[in-house]
């Protein structure tokens, strides 16, 4: 007993990933017809899966490698061109992809894949009218379809409405298909996100567990975790989280992320080390598009306090997208800086209610710290 | 500094909490997943219907045709309409491509008797056989549907059957069930306000293709001249050389007989020369729309499914990667797809095959998209509008009588027929295949007689308001196929396999 136990847990630990799948799949696929360039592509594309799954953006150089393959064969392949926009949302390429996406969406109005491309694209540059616009087209293109509910899902989020956010999503998980589990893995995350933010912590923590069952040691399920255990208060148990999160994936979120919790669990020494080996990573990735600026504007202005770099990183950042998260890491640097009306103008820039709580506490403590207007000052008196 | 000592220690927990509001397309699940595909047969529309009465030249016939292929025997539910599905007829009378008339039809489900295994039954268990929609006779009724008529204009929104239940009409179940179907059909026929007639129900499909020919890549009938129809074939309006693949199939439809002051922009009658005589018409269906952000309510508003408004443009122009946008966009925005209509690809396959056709742009189509002549011959260029896919009717021009009535309509001289509107006996594919060869713009060098071979629809037509046939009877209905009888002037009736 005890031995078949052992095997069946080897057999669990070496299971094969849909995108190890995929891509041992595609290869045979190669092999039996090297000259049919959409094998190339779906090598591809299985590449750009194992980075999803896995969050190493170097599966996006192998996909290139493929997909150069692929547009040799054929040049103008759609399924190929499709793929290209998956790898610059992939690499944080968003004006590219966003011009990519509108010229494939214009080549074929009916793929409702696209449309999320627009979606993506547009929520990362800031233009939420526009990708309200294309979500739509999907949910009405294709009712139910699983990635028009998440992506409306995202932008319900985004606009406030997280109980209709979470509606969606358990909506596109109740008609997800048992085999896709990283895909299951990933909308557990999201709904394990959104119970978090709605304050529903016990639910939050079986989402997250439920997406680590799916997907063992998904990154983003671990950082959900992470999260909740800081909700928790369990500060050390979050740290030691993403202690384990950040030797697998030592991507600048996840490292800032750890070394929060660790000086919330009075591990100083730890936590300093830790904030100092993140800011050499972000510090060299601030000109990637694929970059940790956000988190480095907030440790420049909460923790190393130097209002001047995290401006200067913010501005650089604020010229490339104009979404909330960016106008807000503006608006906070310009605050440390004591520009509170230049601050609360980036708030107010903000095209869209979003509920997000660091948000809206940065815009609290802006408003407070506007200097009065003459004559409003008067007339309050 | 003040910033950090304010808020740092409140602040960290929350920010940790919130970071992940920010959404990481990077990693998002959901790029990679096929689009599903919602065949949605019920928002289907087959044929959409607009001509002048041939009962009373002031009035307007418009029909919506929905939910293909019914065979006839497949109960014990047989064909509801969706009560989900917003059905409507809409009206451009101003020239831009936008309704400003729109009848709108919702359905409602009603069981009189849940216990029952079908859901029609008579002259069995002591039910008596149906005789009647309602009260005495509609006892075997099992399941029926209620509707209702909305008439929205400028400032206009009107319950057209206020005051009656309006029933559609079911299926013909059979003879033992429903021993007198037409008196049946007839109960469903009802007057409105305004003077509006209207029907609902399930009737034989009055469309006629060799369906199985045309999309096996216009693989024409041998015995019907492989897709150049000989001269006798031609001028024959009345009979089939090739098989109907819609005969003896069943179909939903929503009938309404309108004055047509009511349709033009003034309120009046004009003849044929005068613009104000000629309207834009279109069907739609529609579902309950989820809105990406708003409530999911009444407010949220409804998602077009489909439109239809020329026949055959989506099915035969329109390409296959922008088929389900342009069925769920209005015609305003149809600019989008004027490559489609302008350089169209039946004619680039008709030229590879050898037979002559006008070069690209082909705005010899453009009155079929634009309010021009000879549908419009009073619209000035300033109203030709924009390009639209909208059945165009001029409301001027008389019916023809059902005798003169030529199955080629416009293009055959019969200008009460299509593209002048559209009547259930006009020829459409036949029609539609010599417009996009270069009939419009000379029939001598850009003429040759393409055709399916199907001239006729296989349903009886009627004179008479609600002009489709009787449903076919589900116990004792056949189909017309190759090698099946439906082809009457060929040997033994039978239609060719070849």
């Amino acid at each position: 007993m005890k031995t078949l136990t052992v095997l069946l847990m080897a057999g669990i630990a070496f299971a094969a990933t849909p995108a190890e799948t995929a891509i041992e799949s595609a290869k045979v696929q190669i092999v039996k017809q090297p000259d049919f360039a959409l094998n190339y592509n779906a090598l591809a594309t299985a590449y750009v899966m194992r980075a999803e799954e896995t969050a190493d953006s170097r599966y996006y150089a192998k996909a290139e490698e493929s997909l150069e393959r692929c547009f040799k064969l054929a040049p103008d392949l759609y399924e190929g061109k499709k793929t290209e926009v998956l790898i610059q949302l992939g690499r944080h390429q968003y004006t590219q992809a966003l011009k990519s996406a509108t010229k494939l969406n214009k080549r074929t109005p009916d793929d409702v894949a696209v449309y999320g491309y627009l979606v993506d694209a547009d929520v990362a540059l800031g233009n939420y009218k526009d990708a309200v616009t294309a979500a739509q087209w999907m949910l009405d293109l294709r009712p139910e379809n699983i990635p028009g509910l998440s992506h409306a899902a995202m932008l319900r989020e985004l606009h406030g409405n997280l109980a209709g956010a979470l509606d969606l999503m358990l909506m596109a998980y109740g008609s997800m298909p048992l085999a896709a589990t990283f895909d299951r893995a990933s909308i557990l995350t999201r709904i394990a996100h959104l119970h978090v933010v709605m304050g529903d912590v016990p639910k939050a923590e079986k989402s997250a567990k439920e997406a680590l069952d799916v997907f063992p040691d998904y990154y983003a399920a671990l950082a959900e975790l992470a999260r909740v255990r800081v909700v928790e208060k369990q500060y050390g148990e979050a740290a030691a989280l993403l202690t384990k999160l950040c030797i697998a994936v030592p991507r600048g979120e996840y490292m800032y992320l750890r070394a929060e919790a660790l000086e919330l669990s009075g591990q100083i020494d730890e936590a300093k080390k830790a904030f100092a080996e993140f800011e050499r990573k972000a510090l060299a990735e601030t000109a990637l598009e694929d970059n940790s600026s956000h988190e480095l504007v907030a440790y420049y202005v909460d923790h190393a306090l130097e209002p001047g770099k995290a401006l200067a990183i913010a501005q650089r950042e604020v010229e490339r997208r104009k979404d909330v998260f960016t106008l807000d890491s503006y608006a906070w640097a310009l605050a440390a800086n004591g520009q509170y009306d230049a601050a609360n103008a980036q708030m107010k820039a903000m095209q869209i209610p979003t509920k997000d709580p660091r948000i809206a506490a940065h815009a609290a403590f802006i408003a407070e710290h506007l200097q009065p207007v003459k004559g409003q000052e008067a007339g309050s008196r | 500094m003040k910033l950090r000592t304010v808020l740092l220690r409140s602040a960290l927990a929350l920010a940790i909490a919130a970071l992940a509001v920010q959404p990481k397309p990077t990693f998002a699940a959901s790029h990679r997943e096929a689009p599903i595909t919602a065949l949605d047969h019920k928002a289907d529309i087959t044929d959409w219907y607009a001509y002048v009465s041939p009962e009373n030249g002031e009035k307007v016939i418009l029909i919506m045709n929905v939910d293909p292929l019914l065979e006839p025997s497949n109960g014990p539910n047989y064909f509801p309409f969706d009560p989900n599905v917003l059905y409507e007829m809409k009206i451009d009378n101003t020239f831009d491509g936008i309704e400003d008339i729109v009848f709108q039809f919702r359905f409602q489900s009603h069981i009189a008797q849940p216990n029952v295994f079908t859901g029609f039954v008579g002259g069995l268990f002591n039910i008596p056989p149906i005789t009647s929609l309602s009260g005495p006779g509609a006892a075997g009724l099992s399941e029926f549907q209620t509707y209702s008529v909305q008439m929205l204009g400028k400032g206009h929104n009107e319950d057209l059957g206020v005051g009656q239940t309006l029933i559609a009409v079911p299926t013909n179940v059979g003879p033992r069930t429903m021993p007198n179907y037409a008196a049946l059909r007839q109960q469903g026929i009802y007057t409105l306000s305004n003077g509006i007639r209207v029907f609902a129900g399930t009737v034989a499909d009055p469309f006629f293709i060799d369906l199985g020919a045309f999309f096996d890549s216009l693989n024409f009938r041998m015995q019907a001249g492989s897709g150049v129809l000989p001269q006798n074939i031609e001028m024959d309006d009345h009979n089939n050389y090739a098989p109907n693949s819609v005969a003896g199939f069943n179909v939903n439809t929503i009938v309404l007989e309108i004055p047509t002051q009511l349709l033009t922009q003034d309120g009046q009658m004009h003849p044929a020369t005068d613009a104000r005589a000629v309207i834009g018409t279109w069907a739609t269906t529609s579902r309950r729309r989820r809105p990406v952000l708003g409530e999911e309510t009444e407010a949220g508003g409804w998602a077009q499914i489909q439109r239809m408004g020329n026949p055959l443009i989506n099915e035969g122009v329109i390409g296959t990667g922008f088929k389900d946008r342009f069925s769920m966009d209005a015609p305003v925005n149809d600019a989008q797809f004027a490559n489609f209509f302008l350089n169209p690809l039946v004619p680039q396959i008709l030229a590879s095959v050898g037979l002559p056709v006008p070069p690209a742009p082909r705005t010899d189509l453009l009155p079929l998209v634009q309010y021009a002549a000879p549908i419009c011959p009073g619209c000035t260029a300033a109203q030709a509008g924009p390009v639209a896919d909208l059945l165009r009717l001029n409301t001027g021009i008389p019916p023809t009588p059902i005798t003169q009535l030529k199955r080629l309509g416009f293009i055959a001289g019969d200008i009460a027929g299509f593209p002048n509107g559209r009547r259930p006996q006009d020829d459409v594919l036949d029609i539609a295949l010599r417009a996009l060869e270069g009939i419009l713009v000379d029939p001598k060098k850009f003429g040759t007689p393409l055709g399916d071979g199907v001239n006729v629809s296989s349903s009886p037509l009627t004179q008479m308001f609600p002009f489709l046939g009787a449903a076919y009877d589900g116990r004792n209905s056949v189909h017309e196929g190759p090698g099946q009888a439906g082809c009457n002037t060929l040997v033994n009736q039978t239609c060719p396999t070849n």
